[in-house]
């Protein structure tokens, strides 16, 4: 079964960059717009194996605190940090989150998920 | 006691002249027969290391010691034994009343008398402070007159350099940009304070002759008072920087919160005690202030164009994805970029936050309709646009036109299009833009949607709840973008 990816980007554009070059690399691509949107396909299906997300975001929430709050409730989810505005220092990230600073270049991407074991 | 060793010893030149002299040949007649007075003052007179100086009997024969005599200058040793006015003949319009009023009873004392004297043979400004006694017989009767005097003029010139020095200072600190104050004593009690330190503490306020404590009362509970305290006592200077302090500085006297540079100076005696602090201050409210925003906007600055940069990668991705060809991706790649170009000269134009969506409208309409024969008819309210949002408008816009221009309205000679957009939703919080097109070719709705669609759809930036709809009609293609419109008009 292809590893299911929610990404999770306000960002239009970069969303369907992610999404393409996700799927081109196998992966099954699930989008949102933002934390909210996110939230609610995480309580909908459980089949999501990995968080990809940006940090700022409109909406009740953004990408840490979706982070955090993903960590806490689906602790099997691996979790992907992106953004071009944060560093998040160490303590910010849940343990194990992954931290990759826009903009994402499609070889760092895949050397990062390759890393995660969840997803190996 | 041996006289003549005494007078050798404290006054050498004058006790040798006072021998010398043949006093029979003048007023006072031989020394033996010199009434008990003038014997006893000449005596005391010559064993004294103080100027002293008689004027005796109507002659006014006058006598002095060495002190005096240095103050003769060049006149001595002509002077000793002559009268008093061919000594003083230069300022004797000075000298001859007090020593008239001495002859008629009358002491006179004096802290300081300024004379204009040639004694060297040239005008020099001399001060003395002197008291002129007269000395009389049992009987009440003036003999002559006793005087003691200091020549202070070194004194005087050095108190006068201090005061030159201390005017030339304060016109320093008036002039300063800094704030400047001296406080003196234990208390802190405010000596000088300069025009730029009341306008930091607020203009008006009476602070001179007051301690701090008192004349800045709202700094006590701040803790100055403990950090004068500490520099009084330990001697050692402080320098604080940017320290927020409340002043009651505003117009009726209303607390106002200051970021304040300032160094504590102690300032030493001679004797090297601590006798007060210089303080030297500036307020630096507004410099910090203008420098947080600087940080800030050059950080947001640095932000935008990471995001703009990941918005580049993203369409030169699906460029390349999408394109038949290496030259059609090349052209488009660079007309897309172009556009995201022009929509930044809007933004940077317009300044923060002032871009209006009939700006990005008319963009797009210069580069893809013609003015003479006008087939995009626009309709909007003056709506403004935060500079996120009006990146992916303008790439909309574009993508939307060129594919007009390539297979709907506007490559036929008789189509339009119509553009509007304008407030909507039930409470006028949604942004709401369609494009119509009418009059082209017949749209083939099964045909796959080309790279540029995808860009459409992709949205609005940095905007809440946005959705792009694209409807082929038979007439022709609707596209309409719709989102929140307080995110829309947001600036990130």
């Amino acid at each position: 079964m292809p590893t299911r990816v929610l990404v999770v980007e306000d960002d239009g554009l970069i969303r369907l960059d992610l999404a393409d070059t996700l799927s081109e690399a196998g992966y099954d691509v699930v989008e949102a717009a933002n934390a909210d949107q996110a939230l609610a396909i995480l309580q909908q299906r459980s089949d999501i194996n990995m968080l990809l997300t940006d940090i700022d975001m409109p909406g009740s929430m953004n990408g840490i605190q979706l982070a955090a709050l993903t960590a806490e409730r689906w602790p099997d989810c691996a979790i992907v940090v992106i953004s071009g505005r944060y560093t998040p220092v160490k303590g910010v990230l849940p343990s194990g989150a992954r931290f990759i600073a826009k903009p994402v270049s499609e070889k760092l991407l895949h050397s990062v998920l390759s890393q995660i074991p969840e997803l190996s | 006691m041996n006289q003549t060793t005494h007078m050798q010893l404290t006054n050498p030149d004058c006790g040798r002249l006072f021998r010398n002299h043949d006093w029979s040949a003048t007023p006072l007649g031989a020394v033996e027969t010199w009434p008990v007075e003038l014997r006893t003052l000449t005596s005391v007179m010559m064993g004294s290391l103080q100027p002293m100086l008689l004027v005796w009997g109507p002659s006014q024969t006058t006598i002095y010691n060495d002190g005096y005599a240095a103050m003769c200058g060049s006149r001595h040793p002509a002077a000793f034994a002559g009268t008093f006015r061919s000594l003083w003949h230069d300022i004797w319009d000075q000298v001859e009343p007090i020593i008239d009023a001495a002859f008629e009873g009358r002491g006179t004392a004096m802290d300081d008398i300024e004379f204009i004297m040639h004694r060297n043979g040239y005008p020099e400004e001399a001060h003395f402070a002197f008291s002129y006694t007269p000395v009389r017989d049992p009987w009440g009767a003036v003999l002559g007159m006793f005087c003691a005097c200091n020549e202070i003029t070194s004194q005087v010139a050095a108190r006068r350099a201090e005061r030159t020095q201390r005017e030339r200072f304060r016109q320093v600190f008036e002039l300063s940009p800094g704030g400047i104050a001296m406080l003196m004593g234990s208390n802190h009690v405010f000596d000088y304070a300069n025009e730029e330190y009341h306008s930091i503490i607020g203009r008006g306020r009476e602070i001179i002759g007051k301690p701090v404590a008192d004349a800045l009362s709202e700094v006590v509970r701040q803790g100055i008072i403990n950090l004068l305290d500490d520099v009084y006592r330990s001697g050692e200077p402080l320098v604080a920087k940017d320290r927020r302090i409340d002043l009651n500085r505003g117009p009726d006297g209303e607390k106002q919160s200051r970021r304040i540079d300032f160094v504590y100076q102690p300032m030493k005696d001679d004797a090297g005690n601590v006798a007060g602090i210089l303080v030297q201050a500036r307020d630096v409210t507004e410099l910090r202030a203008d420098e947080e925003r600087r940080d800030l906007l050059s950080h947001e600055l640095g932000h935008r164009l990471k995001n703009q940069l990941a918005m580049v990668q993203a369409i030169a991705s699906q460029t390349l994805r999408s394109a038949p060809d290496l030259v059609t991706a090349r052209r488009r790649l660079s007309e897309r970029i172009g556009v995201l170009s022009d929509a930044h000269d809007v933004i940077l134009e317009g300044g923060r936050g002032a871009s209006t969506v009939l700006q990005l409208v008319q963009q797009m309409t210069a580069v893809h309709d013609d003015p003479s024969n006008p087939r995009i008819r626009i309709a909007g309210p003056n709506l403004k646009i935060g500079s996120r949002p009006s990146l992916s408008l303008s790439l909309i816009l574009h993508e939307l036109a060129t594919n007009a221009m390539k297979y709907g309205a506007l490559s036929s000679a008789e189509g339009t299009v119509k553009l509007q957009w304008r407030v909507g939703g039930e409470t006028g919080d949604r942004f709401e833009l369609t494009w119509a097109e009418a009059g082209g070719p017949r749209v083939d709705p099964s045909a796959s949607p080309g790279s540029g669609t995808r860009l459409i759809t992709a949205g609005l930036n940095g905007t809440l709840d946005g959705r792009v709809e694209l409807v082929y009609h038979e007439s022709g293609l609707l596209c309409r973008v719709t989102c929140d419109l307080e995110t829309f008009q947001k600036e990130h």
